[in-house]
């Protein structure tokens, strides 16, 4: 025990003291925040510049209203159409003229509202980017809304009726937890995002640092020096822990300003922050902790097995695989916290750390599930570093060719 | 054999084979406790892997290695210094820190082994450089470095893998005189070279290794007075080429200013100086010892005959 030490304090030195550390501790979490909120922000930027639309109307009724509803919408900074005046001509050359006004850029595109729209419901649009969902259903609306006006027009209501009867529902959301109601607008799914983003890539990023660490010391045949001192298991158990310390201690520095924002931000009126509460603080340094131990047991194993980096890459890929894939059912786990898919992929100790702690960012859940996912996770845990330690064992005082994955198998049954 | 409480390390039929070649068979050598040992052999005659099998980083397939009387373990692994031959430090790791480290996987506490350090880092000249990282050091500083973290915890057996070898002139003189100081304090110093000069003058005793194998062990002494005072230097003005066809003489080596010959068993060196001085000037005539490399080199050549 007292070999271990020297060990620990060694990788955690080397590994606080380093800029990778500094910079991901202050860095990171504006980087995540960055890029979860900038493809928001680019399309915000887009929407400011106008959509050039044209309507064809061959019904010959329709459009003022359309045009109307539309303009509207800009007005309440909903939409940012800007509807271009159709030039008169018959439908079928308006109509060619209108698409090699799209195509030339002149307009960005155009709506063909044909005759027995209002009998069949049925419209068309054109436009050389089709992609721009948001807009397209907004252009929707806004037709049908003219449709529905004049609709009922036709059965006799009064015009000035229309809004009051039509008028859209706004529905607030609000979130409930056992500690209070807060409406929340979209809050919860970029903090889940955001942390869940954190997490993978601290764990990522610091199994990395173990492998890489293992193979400086055996291309620097450090390790022969270490390993006459002491045993290949104090080396291992001392890098996993001393490493494991320096990301503890950046979940602890950033667990804390999230708690001073929560703090701040649970005085504040009508805040819009989402709530942070202290099972979250808890769960994110927890599961962060069982992630890096399950990860970087299996990383230092493949950094103990080969020579290089490079051939690290290949036999790496296999440990990052099932990372990537929890971050694949984010979605799905994300939509339906609930769901007997998201409950059985939150246990699977691999994707536990990111899964599970995403449903306890969305919705608490029971109690039991959160136990049986530690326990699944401390168990593998404990089996893994036990079988990655003795591949370590052997690997790092192996030289030359890349073992195949069957030789690894040996040695960790040999070890 | 001499009782075990002589014995630093002690190896028992000993073997290791890799896949394909054996690189040590049936070794057994007893180094004694006290003085310089020297493990001698040509590049690939299984050295390093002996050592490493002392240290416990290989584990031999067959045989026992005992240290210091005892199967190795954290007890016996803290009473020995193990320089490889293959330097080992942490490239990117400040040289002081470094040290300390090492020390401590040794099981020397912080504060003693910072009040060891100085005089050592004063003697191997890198006082200055105790700040820098270690990939800031050229190779032969990094080597001086290496030794220090060997020798830092004060192990009673130092284990030194080809010590002198990447060193300058001036660096090899300062290790001999390291080398003699620790001899001194009564340390064990196994020391192995294929430069076997380098090694001769240094070393009480010597095992040869060839292929794996012992060839031949003993102090320095014993070994030379085997083979006897069978070599004659000589140095002449005039044509020698008859010298090889002399009665007694087995071989001849020309090394341009002088020849050295070597003789059958038993021959005289009296008689040879009579048929040179008959027909040459001779300017040099000197009995020697023969040199452990020249020993080596008939005991391969002998060997591989055989």
């Amino acid at each position: 025990m007292n070999r271990l030490l020297p060990v620990v304090r060694r990788e955690y030195l080397e590994r606080v003291r380093s800029k990778l550390f500094v910079i991901s501790t202050l860095l990171g979490p504006l980087l995540v925040i960055g890029i979860t909120l900038v493809p928001g922000l680019l399309m915000q930027q887009q929407r400011g510049k106008p959509l050039r639309l044209a309507i064809l109307d061959e019904t010959g009724s329709l459009r003022p209203a359309a045009e109307e509803s539309l303009r509207r919408r800009k007005a309440a900074g909903e939409g940012r159409f800007e509807v271009v005046p159709a030039t008169a001509g018959d439908a079928a050359s308006v109509r060619q003229r209108l698409s090699a006004d799209v195509i030339a850029g002149r307009i960005d595109g155009f709506v063909v509202l044909p005759a027995d729209v209002a009998q069949t419901s049925r419209a068309e649009y054109y436009g050389k980017n089709v992609s721009n969902v948001m807009d397209i259903s907004m252009v929707d609306q806004a037709i049908e809304e003219a449709l529905v006006g004049h609709r009922l027009t036709a059965v006799g209501l009064a015009r000035d009726k229309i809004a009051a009867v039509t008028r859209k529902l706004d529905l607030k959301t609000v979130r409930l937890t056992s500690s209070g109601a807060r409406e929340d607008r979209g809050g919860t799914f970029v903090l889940a995002m955001l942390l869940m983003m954190m997490l993978y890539s601290t764990v990522a990023m610091w199994g990395a640092a173990i492998m890489n660490g293992v193979i400086e010391e055996k291309t620097s045949r450090v390790v022969e020096v270490i390993v006459s001192s002491v045993p290949p298991s104090s080396l291992f158990w001392g890098k996993l822990l001393g490493v494991g310390g320096a990301g503890l201690t950046q979940f602890l520095f950033w667990a804390l300003c999230m708690a001073m924002i929560g703090v701040y931000s649970a005085g504040m009126a009508g805040s819009q922050l989402p709530e942070v509460s202290p099972l979250l603080l808890a769960s994110f340094v927890m599961y962060f902790l069982l992630g890096y131990f399950l990860y970087g047991a299996m990383y230092a194993a493949v950094g103990s097995a080969v020579n290089t980096q490079q051939e690290a890459q290949s036999l790496a890929f296999p440990v990052t695989m099932p990372l990537i894939l929890a971050v694949v059912f984010f979605g799905a786990v994300m939509g339906s916290p609930d769901s007997r898919l998201s409950v059985v992929l939150s246990l699977i100790p691999f994707l536990a750390p990111l899964l599970m702690f995403l449903r306890i960012t969305v919705l608490t859940p029971p109690a039991w599930q959160i136990a049986l996912s530690v326990a699944l996770m401390l168990a593998s845990i404990a089996l893994l570093t036990w079988l990655a330690a003795r591949v370590y064992r052997v690997g790092i005082l192996m030289y030359g060719k890349r073992p195949t994955f069957p030789e690894i198998v040996r040695w960790a049954r040999e070890g | 054999m001499p009782a075990v409480t002589d014995a630093a390390i002690r190896l028992l039929g000993v073997r290791k084979a890799y896949s394909g070649h054996v690189a040590v068979e049936a070794l057994s050598l007893d180094i004694p406790r006290g003085g310089a040992f020297g493990l001698l052999g040509p590049n690939g005659a299984g050295k390093t892997t002996t050592l490493r099998m002392v240290m416990n980083i290989l584990r031999p397939d067959q045989g026992t290695i005992e240290i210091l009387g005892a199967p190795s373990g954290q007890e016996t692994r803290d009473r020995v210094g193990y320089m490889p031959e293959e330097r080992g430090l942490y490239p990117r790791m400040v040289l002081e820190e470094q040290l300390l480290f090492f020390a401590a996987l040794k099981g020397v506490p912080r504060a003693e082994a910072a009040r060891r350090l100085p005089p050592w880092l004063e003697r191997m000249g890198l006082t200055s450089w105790r700040h820098n990282k270690l990939n800031e050091l050229s190779k032969g500083m990094q080597q001086k470095a290496q030794f220090i973290a060997t020798v830092l915890h004060d192990p009673e057996v130092l284990i030194l893998d080809e010590p002198l070898s990447g060193l300058d002139p001036v660096g090899v003189n300062l290790m001999r005189d390291v080398f003699v100081d620790l001899r001194r304090q009564g340390k064990t110093l196994v020391l192995s070279s294929h430069q076997m000069e380098t090694v001769e003058r240094l070393c009480d005793s010597i095992a040869l290794i060839n292929r794996g194998r012992l060839v031949l062990e003993g102090t320095v002494a014993e070994v030379k007075s085997r083979h006897g005072k069978n070599t004659v230097v000589l140095a002449y003005e005039g044509d020698g080429a008859f010298l090889g066809a002399l009665p007694g003489v087995l071989e001849v080596s020309d090394f341009g200013r002088y020849v050295e010959v070597r003789m059958a068993d038993g021959a005289d060196a009296q008689a040879i100086l009579k048929a040179a001085s008959e027909r040459l000037r001779v300017t040099r005539f000197e009995v020697v010892e023969p040199s452990l490399h020249d020993i080596f080199v008939e005991r391969v050549t002998a060997e591989a005959a055989a």
